[in-house]
């Protein structure tokens, strides 16, 4: 992404330009967290992994600590070195990806934290198996995100921006069968499920959010803005 | 006024299709001898915009911002070739006045260079030398020179104390006002807050944007902030240099809406620049 440097400019704004990649690294560092996080919450569904599920929840301060830290250090960046093109950016869209990753990490802990009514969540074993299908589905969906931002390679970025009908089938079809759980804990289990089901959906659209934030980095085509806010 | 009356007409003629159009610079050549300073700059100068040229140093923008009052003519080796057609007219052409060229295309340089006279016969000079002998109509020339030029407030009681004795901000401001007196139609400005402070440089910005309305600037500044903050259109020229000869000739790079060159320009040049890559 940065562009080419000319051989003769080599050596100039050389803390400027350590930030900057300190920065892009960093918000990769902990869009990393994230991911581990939502491979927590995998683990916890799949294997009923507690353990895992705990540690989620205290990886979360780290998460929000760093989107904190982040946040002042672009701030601090914009004020001091008034970035412009492709530095400007970066930095904005740091501030947006880091964002998008606390919002994930957020929605992460939503599931993570149903753990003690695990055993009700698999009492209904058709809702069940579309909620393992959606942990899937969105940890491959961010894991992408994090690969645009990684790599900020346009075709994955296009990938990642481009919102998963997998995941669209799966949460009607949750719905659907939410809609038929009976039984006395029926309604208890169906409330759990939901929670699960949505936080995944929107685990999703925020990695299509990060997918298009990377798309106008790359290209510095504002057309890509509208697409965060489809 | 009287100046207006004098205009060589040659000069007044504007075709509507390029009222816009203040400067069309088309294959601008620059030669000091046999060196070519700038090579085949072609862009077009938009009228009550500010058009700022930004580039490392020895990228000819300076050279390029002189061709457009034909200051280099006083160069005794600069050889301008190509065209620049000032609303539609051959500004290089033989029948071409130099002096009425420069009454109508001002110049504010780089360190603030009043005369070593009084504030009022600063700017009364030009007029003064225009023709303009009514003591009362000069009067209010200067007045309204010194309004705007944002100077009149502070300098309205002490108009004929020495305008050496006032703060570099002030004297590059009563320069404006100076260029300002003769009615120009472009003001042109060669880094002209290099020399001052951040706030004198403020007001020296904030003034540009007010004679916006009524001129077309053109500004070549070594500070891209400046750019980025005052201009409606950015050229950024730089220096390829003669791998062979290690002769260095400047060329445009780019020229676009301001906004595009510094959020998302098209060359990868401009970008390495305003990036602070390379300069």
């Amino acid at each position: 992404m940065p562009p080419d440097v000319p051989a003769e400019g080599r050596g100039f704004r050389n803390t400027y330009r350590a930030e900057l990649e300190q920065l892009r690294l960093q918000t990769e560092m902990m869009g990393v967290l994230v991911d581990q996080n939502l491979e927590r919450v995998g683990r916890l569904l799949r294997d009923g992994d507690l353990e895992a599920a705990q540690a989620a929840i205290g990886a979360d301060d780290a998460i929000d600590a760093m989107n904190v830290s982040l946040t002042e250090r672009c701030y601090e960046v914009l004020a001091r070195e008034a970035p412009v093109a492709s530095d400007l950016r970066l930095v904005v869209s740091v501030i947006r990806v880091i964002s998008e990753f606390e919002r994930v990490g957020d929605l992460a802990l939503r599931v993570a934290k149903l753990a003690p009514d695990l055993a009700l969540l698999r009492s209904v074993d058709r809702c069940f198996d579309i909620l393992l299908a959606m942990s899937d589905e969105a940890t491959e969906q961010f894991r992408t995100a994090l690969r645009a931002w990684a790599t900020v390679d346009l075709g994955v970025a296009e990938q990642a921006a481009e919102p998963s009908a997998w995941m669209e089938l799966y949460y009607e079809q949750l719905l659907d069968s939410l809609l038929r759980v009976s039984g006395p804990d029926g309604i208890r289990a169906a409330l759990r499920a939901l929670v699960a089901g949505r936080a995944f959906d929107r685990i999703a659209d925020h990695a299509s959010i990060i997918g298009s934030r990377v798309r106008y980095l790359a290209t510095g085509d504002p057309n890509h803005l509208a697409a965060e806010v489809r | 006024m009287s100046v207006d009356a004098d205009a060589a007409p040659m000069l007044n003629s504007s075709s509507s299709d390029q009222s816009s159009t203040v400067f069309d610079l088309h294959d601008l050549n620059v030669y000091y001898g046999s060196f070519r300073a700038v090579r085949d700059v072609r862009l077009e100068i938009k009228e009550r915009e500010i058009t700022a040229f930004i580039g490392p140093s020895g990228c000819g923008k300076t050279t390029v911002l002189r061709c457009l009052n034909r200051m280099n003519d006083l160069i005794a080796s600069c050889r301008v070739e190509g065209g620049i057609r000032y609303h539609g007219i051959d500004l290089l052409g033989a029948d071409i006045d130099p002096v009425e060229v420069r009454r109508r295309i001002g110049m504010v340089f780089q360190k603030p260079n009043p005369f070593p006279k009084s504030i009022y016969d600063n700017v009364a000079f030009g007029p003064k030398i225009g023709g303009v002998k009514d003591k009362a109509t000069l009067d209010e020339m200067v007045e309204s020179a010194l309004t705007k030029a944002a100077l009149w407030d502070e300098v309205k009681d002490r108009l004929n104390s020495s305008a050496m004795g006032m703060s570099g901000g002030q004297q590059q401001r009563l320069c404006i006002a100076r260029t300002i007196a003769v009615q120009p139609d472009v003001v042109l400005m060669d880094e002209p807050c290099s020399a001052l402070d951040p706030i004198a440089t403020a007001r020296i910005e904030d003034l540009m944007q007010e004679l916006k309305s009524d001129y077309t600037i053109v500004i070549v500044t070594h500070n891209m902030q400046q750019a980025a903050r005052v201009s409606d259109r950015t050229a950024f020229f730089t220096a390829e240099v003669n791998p062979e000869s290690d002769i260095r000739t400047g060329v445009l790079v780019e020229y676009d809406a301001t906004e595009k060159v510094f959020s998302n320009p098209s060359d990868q040049r401009t970008e390495s620049y305003v990036t602070g890559r390379f300069g």
